[in-house]
């Protein structure tokens, strides 16, 4: 990503990939001033959240890798988003969280959730 | 003045710090594809049957508590398959596991009960694990029937002396805990061999099969407790039947059968015994050597002869509490990381890295990452 990228935009909002960087089903990890978050695609709804799994830190934004000799597995990917349910299940363990309200509905834990929008090809966060 | 926005690491999962310390992992289990497996059966009458639609003896599995995870029982496969070297190199990168203790882990092999071909089963997959990783430098845990002392004899005498075989890969159960005199001779084998014996849980005991009975019905009951009553209980029974007073250099290693169970059978174990030590006599071991007592109390063979592992290490997040824990576990001689590579109980070292137990206590924390493997293992 270059420093033309890191341009602040208004309202606090600032790029954090191009739309076609982050296919649906899938997300991308960023570090924004020390912070890391997860920023999904779901069926071209965008959000971001923690990408650090509450359970054990687990790097969310795996969500949905290629398993290790997929074709000999049943389901082929580490976890993954549910691109109906607005959800995103951990690479490590599974645990659900919603991407709306980036809550865990078993434990009723919460991380962080941050306003997501895309505007004329970008993905725009607000911390 | 705007801050930077980076693209994570696409590699590591772990905090960076994990890199920088060596990591043993006690249970990473490679999965053989079965047409693979069935190219190293040397019995061709075995083979004939193995190949037919007919395979294996089938027995229902009660693995029915899976049904309610989203992978269903691919819990078994939630990272992946690991069939290769090269899977496994690919699968411990982005953990910092810099030495898994690889094992072909047929866990359901006790389940059958076709003796000829368990056993035909048990040898391909070690010729397997021979073939495959020792002989490409892994650590390699090969297998031994528990419920055929004779084979597991000629296996060790197959095998016992290869390069890079560290240790003796079997399973516990609590229908005949390992304290019976009939696995001596596997003892004294593994002692002279320098192996420690490596026991992990047996898909053949879940409640249905077990003495539990068929009211455990979920996951936390099932996983969660039937395989840490099965270590405990085989614990106690190898210590109070004297297994450490015939073979004080034998090491056992319970895996998946859960730790923080310690501290409870430690004070308890001693309690018992020292109220109550008169029928130790009575005990094969100990009648046979005409001895009235254990030669030390029973928590010392606790701390000196039997390992855990640490997988899932369900730590508490309060420091001081995990530190305590620790402390009562024994857990800088007693405890041995381990991941389950790739289960869906897989267990990433991040607690070492993130909890305050260890960031202040670096010396309990590598020896559980590597310093009681680095003992006990034939490394």
């Amino acid at each position: 990503m270059s420093a033309n990228d890191d341009a602040t935009a208004a309202n606090g909002f600032r790029k954090v990939a191009e739309v076609d960087e982050i296919p649906t089903g899938r997300g991308i990890g960023v570090d924004v001033g020390g912070i890391e978050i997860a920023v999904f695609n779901a069926d071209g709804e965008f959000y971001a959240i923690a990408n650090r799994c509450a359970h054990q830190q687990a790097p969310l934004c795996k969500a949905g890798e290629t398993k290790i000799n997929a074709d000999h597995t049943w389901t082929k990917t580490r976890g993954g988003v549910n691109v109906e349910e607005k959800s995103v299940s951990c690479p490590w363990h599974l645990w659900s969280w919603d991407l709306e309200t980036a809550t865990h509905a078993a434990s009723g834990k919460r991380i962080g959730h941050f306003d997501c929008r895309v505007e004329d090809g970008d993905v725009l966060v607000r911390i | 003045m705007t801050s930077a926005i980076e693209r994570l690491d696409a590699t590591a999962e772990v905090p960076e710090e994990a890199y920088e310390v060596e990591i043993i992992d006690m249970d990473f289990h490679v999965n053989p594809m079965e047409s693979e497996l069935q190219r190293y059966v040397e019995n061709e009458v075995v083979l004939d049957r193995l190949s037919t639609e007919f395979g294996m003896t089938p027995i229902p599995d009660k693995w029915d508590a899976a049904y309610a995870i989203k992978e269903g029982n691919e819990g078994l496969f939630t990272q992946g398959r690991a069939e290769y070297p090269d899977d496994v190199r690919k699968a411990c990168e982005p953990l910092a596991i810099d030495e898994p203790v690889v094992n072909a882990g047929i866990n359901g092999l006790p389940q059958q009960h076709h003796p000829v071909l368990k056993n035909a089963v048990l040898q391909a997959g070690n010729d397997y694990m021979l073939d495959q990783f020792a002989d490409d430098g892994f650590a390699t845990a090969l297998s031994l029937p528990k419920w055929d002392v004779d084979y597991a004899l000629d296996e060790l005498d197959r095998w016992g002396d290869e390069s890079n075989v560290v240790g003796a890969y079997s399973w516990y159960d609590p229908r005949e805990p390992w304290g019976a005199t009939m696995f001596d001779p596997i003892f004294e084998k593994l002692v002279d061999l320098d192996l420690p014996l490596l026991l992990h849980g047996s898909l053949a005991f879940w409640p249905q099969h077990s003495y539990v009975g068929d009211n455990m019905l979920t996951w936390t009951e099932i996983l969660g407790f039937d395989w840490p009553y099965h270590s405990m209980v085989n614990t106690v029974n190898m210590i109070m039947t004297g297994v450490f007073d015939d073979f004080p250099e034998l090491k056992v290693v319970f895996q998946e059968g859960g730790h923080w169970w310690l501290p409870f059978a430690r004070y308890r174990m001693d309690e018992f015994y020292e109220m109550h030590p008169e029928d130790v006599k009575i005990t094969p071991r100990k009648l046979a050597a005409g001895e009235p007592y254990l030669e030390r109390s029973p928590s010392e063979y606790l701390r000196d002869n039997v390992f855990v592992c640490t997988q899932p290490m369900a730590l508490p997040r309060n420091a001081s509490e995990a530190r305590e824990m620790l402390r009562l576990s024994m857990a800088a001689d007693t405890f041995c990381y381990s991941s389950d590579w790739p289960h869906q109980t897989l267990d990433p070292p991040t607690w070492f890295f993130t909890n305050r137990a260890f960031i202040d206590d670096q010396e309990t924390r590598d020896a559980i990452l590597h310093g009681n493997a680095r003992e006990i293992l034939r490394l």
